[in-house]
């Protein structure tokens, strides 16, 4: 059984069918790119699985071995704390005013708020609330070092450069300890540079631990290097879907990408 | 004329010669009075009484001489200290701050405007001494500041706490003074509470009075019907207050911003409105007077006990005073403070208060890490009321009567602009701000009129010289010490 089941997902804003009985799965260790135009709806899959939209028909399935979540009928705040799926935005939402180790620790609300006691023994100062912080920290630290931003870790989020407040952004993700990570647009307005070392860090979360990820990305290269599955997706509907070899020759994506074929060439395009 | 301004644009980087600094200075001063003339002839110089029928002028001629003697004294050494001649200013400073002293009898406003410009001169001229510029100076002081803050910060707060111990002991200290440090402690308590719902939690609140009024009327309720205590209506006043707080939390939960605050405001009102039209309940507007005093264990703070008690005085064998009771009622308060101290500080630092700011920054973010927003909202709200409410039961213990009128919209105001003077979140800046607000506009009773408008131009002055409060820099919950270490082992 495949970590995440989307089946038949709609969902329509007034007449809008924004999505149209899309149906796909993700293996953990696995990445996942979810492709296409603008406004073919990537963002607003991630919405749904995230619970930030609620989904008009269809079934969004997280399989935990004996547990079974069904997502659409999850808040978005219960989908991130129970199902474990965390997310980053394409327009980056960090706690600006917070220090980049506040951040990961908020990420982690959830062991931190139980080992507190709901803030009674934190209150108090025992011993096993401190121990659970110095935990948490640690946690943070690690992956503070992941995204090279450990020096950094007692400034405020607001000071740091566009490209290591993405770096954050996955780490705060990360902290929470997900089974299934979202990343959307992560390399939008990055360098070449900082777009190669984004790159080296998925695959180092993919190696390392056994989450599955999906990722929204408009850089074909990227895209086609690190997945492991691609999804082409157009005005809401999927149009293919397999490795990234299939990908690159299945002629509706080339149409998708290029426009319609002319006639008169026969629909062959030159590379 | 065009000689002089172009001497002085060329040689002001430098201090300029006696001569020329001095015959500047005293065009300045000049100019400076000649203004002040025209503007107080009208304002200060004449005005008019009943006589008989009709109305007669009247002169103020000796204010009139006084003013512009002053703004004389005040625009020269200012000019001295801005070309660099200190002593000079500081000498000016210092006659215009005597002066002042002198005649703050006989002429109230003028001589504590007076006392005020000395000192300002005075500090304007030390400043220039330290470097060039005034920013440059500024700068200077801040990094004193900052400097000494570190070193002495533990030190400091434990020599407050500890003037505040024996603050009602100290020769000065008066029933008054006493009893204002008790209302501006109350203060500082709802000033912490709503910081943590406005501050914190970023729900920007105008009814918080409301909770205030809970606590005093779930007192004084409590005591007129049930005859309690006041030891247990305080524990009671702060959960009634907290429920009321979820009360109001539900149905603002989606609400942000300017929506949030309109709700709020009217809840505050609807509370007074109750609380005045509930007659059978609350006796209405002519409010419930004979609120029992804390006790000391049992022991009643009384002339007389009543039958078969004792009193304290009785008790200790000491004479009876009754300044007695506001000693006590003094260091409840400041213990409550304290404690509610520690409290807010504790909680900032725990996964509840990093979420309460972290709602604050982005709460679609929150939501996307797990936090349930629902609930944290109704723990700022429910936590904010219950100080409120402790406020609140203070307040009642301290007039002994207690009325709607107490609770209007005009506290809500004052409580958030103690907030926002005193830097949103910060602890030391709210009760700062508290001193300021509530204490300074009962000390200067006595410039009558002239209070408000001072009270108005400080605020002006204050949120155009630090728009984010006055301490409004933010320490964070939790930092890395050893990152230094780090980063060269990694």
């Amino acid at each position: 059984m495949a970590l995440l089941e989307v089946k038949e997902l709609s969902i329509n804003f007034g007449g809008l069918l924004a999505l149209d009985n899309i149906s796909f799965e993700i293996d953990k260790e696995q990445i996942t790119s979810i492709i296409g135009p603008n406004g073919a709806g990537k963002t607003t899959v991630f919405n749904c699985l995230t619970g930030f939209y609620s989904v008009s028909s269809g079934k969004i399935l997280v399989n935990l071995g004996k547990k079974t979540f069904h997502l659409e009928r999850m808040r978005g705040d219960q989908i991130a704390r129970d199902a474990r799926i965390a997310r980053t935005f394409q327009n980056i939402r960090l706690f600006s005013q917070m220090t980049l180790l506040e951040n990961l620790l908020v990420a982690q609300h959830k062991t931190l708020m139980r080992a507190s006691g709901w803030s009674l023994s934190g209150l108090l100062g025992l011993s096993s609330w401190k121990k659970a912080e110095a935990e948490a920290i640690q946690l943070a630290e690690e992956w503070l070092h992941k995204v090279a931003l450990i020096d950094r870790a007692n400034d405020v989020a607001e000071s740091l450069s566009y490209g290591e407040q993405r770096r954050l952004e996955i780490a705060r993700a990360m902290c929470t300890k997900p089974l299934v990570l979202c990343l959307d647009e992560p390399a939008a307005g990055l360098n070449p540079r900082e777009s190669a070392q984004l790159n080296c860090l998925i695959s180092e979360i993919k190696d390392e631990t056994s989450i599955g990820i999906i990722l929204i990305e408009h850089d074909m290269n990227v895209v086609m290097e690190i997945s492991d599955q691609v999804i082409v997706l157009n005005y809401g509907c999927k149009i293919a879907s397999g490795t990234p070899s299939e990908i690159k020759i299945n002629p509706r994506v080339i149409e998708a990408y290029l426009g319609e074929p002319d006639p008169e060439t026969g629909g062959r395009i030159s590379d | 004329m065009e000689d002089r301004t172009q001497k002085k644009s060329e040689m002001n980087p430098l201090p300029l010669s006696n001569w020329h600094a001095h015959r500047n200075a005293i065009m300045d001063g000049l100019i400076s009075c000649l203004i002040t003339a025209v503007l107080l002839i009208p304002l200060t110089g004449i005005y008019s009484v009943q006589d008989g029928g009709g109305l007669a002028l009247k002169y103020r001629i000796w204010e009139l001489i006084l003013s512009i003697i002053f703004v004389f004294i005040g625009r020269f050494s200012l000019s001295l200290a801005e070309s660099g001649h200190q002593k000079l200013s500081i000498c000016g400073g210092l006659v215009l701050f005597l002066a002042g002293a002198l005649w703050s009898g006989s002429h109230g406003i003028i001589g504590v405007l007076g006392i005020l410009g000395g000192v300002l001169i005075v500090i304007r001229s030390l400043w220039s001494s330290q470097s060039g510029n005034f920013t440059g100076s500024l700068e200077c002081i801040k990094k004193l500041f900052q400097n000494t803050n570190k070193q002495w910060s533990p030190h400091l707060s434990l020599i407050m706490v500890l003037i505040a111990v024996i603050f009602p002991f100290l020769p000065l200290t008066d029933r008054w003074i006493l009893d204002l440090s008790i209302l501006v402690m109350t203060y500082i308590l709802l000033g912490w509470g709503l910081n943590i719902v406005v501050g914190l939690a970023g729900l920007l609140d105008l009814g918080y009075v409301a909770f205030y009024a809970v606590g005093a009327y779930s007192f004084a309720l409590l005591a007129y019907y049930y005859q309690l205590g006041f030891w247990i209506c305080l524990p009671l006043g702060a959960l009634l207050a907290a429920l009321f707080g979820i009360l109001l939390g539900f149905p603002v939960l989606r609400l942000r911003g300017d929506y949030l605050a309109i709700v709020t405001l009217g809840f505050g009102e609807m509370i007074r409105i109750i609380l005045i039209n509930w007659v059978s309940l609350t006796q209405g507007p002519n409010g419930i007077s004979g609120i029992p005093r804390p006790t000391f264990f049992g022991l009643e703070f009384k002339r007389r006990a009543a039958e078969g008690a004792e009193t304290f005085h009785q008790y200790f064998d000491l004479p009876y005073r009754p300044i007695d009771r506001v000693i006590f009622l003094f260091y409840i308060t400041l213990g409550l403070v304290l404690l509610a101290h520690f409290f807010i500080k504790r909680i900032r630092n725990l996964p509840i208060g990093r979420a309460w700011e972290a709602l604050r920054e982005d709460e679609v973010a929150c939501r996307s890490l797990g936090l349930n927003p629902t609930n944290i909202k109704l723990s700022a709200f429910a936590l904010g009321a219950m100080f409120g409410g402790v406020a609140g039961t203070l307040f009642a213990a301290r007039q002994g009567f207690i009325s709607p009128e107490s609770f209007t919209f005009i506290e809500s105001a004052i409580i958030l602009a103690v907030v926002v003077l005193g830097g949103m979140g910060s602890q030391a800046g709210v009760a700062l701000a508290a001193v300021l607000l509530i204490g300074l506009p009962e000390w200067f009773r006595e410039l009558e009129q002239y209070r408000m408008l001072c009270f108005g131009a400080l605020m002006v002055i204050v949120m155009t010289w630090k728009p984010k409060g006055l301490l409004s820099r933010r320490v964070p919950s939790v930092t890395l010490e050893n990152i230094e270490r780090t980063r060269t082992g990694g």
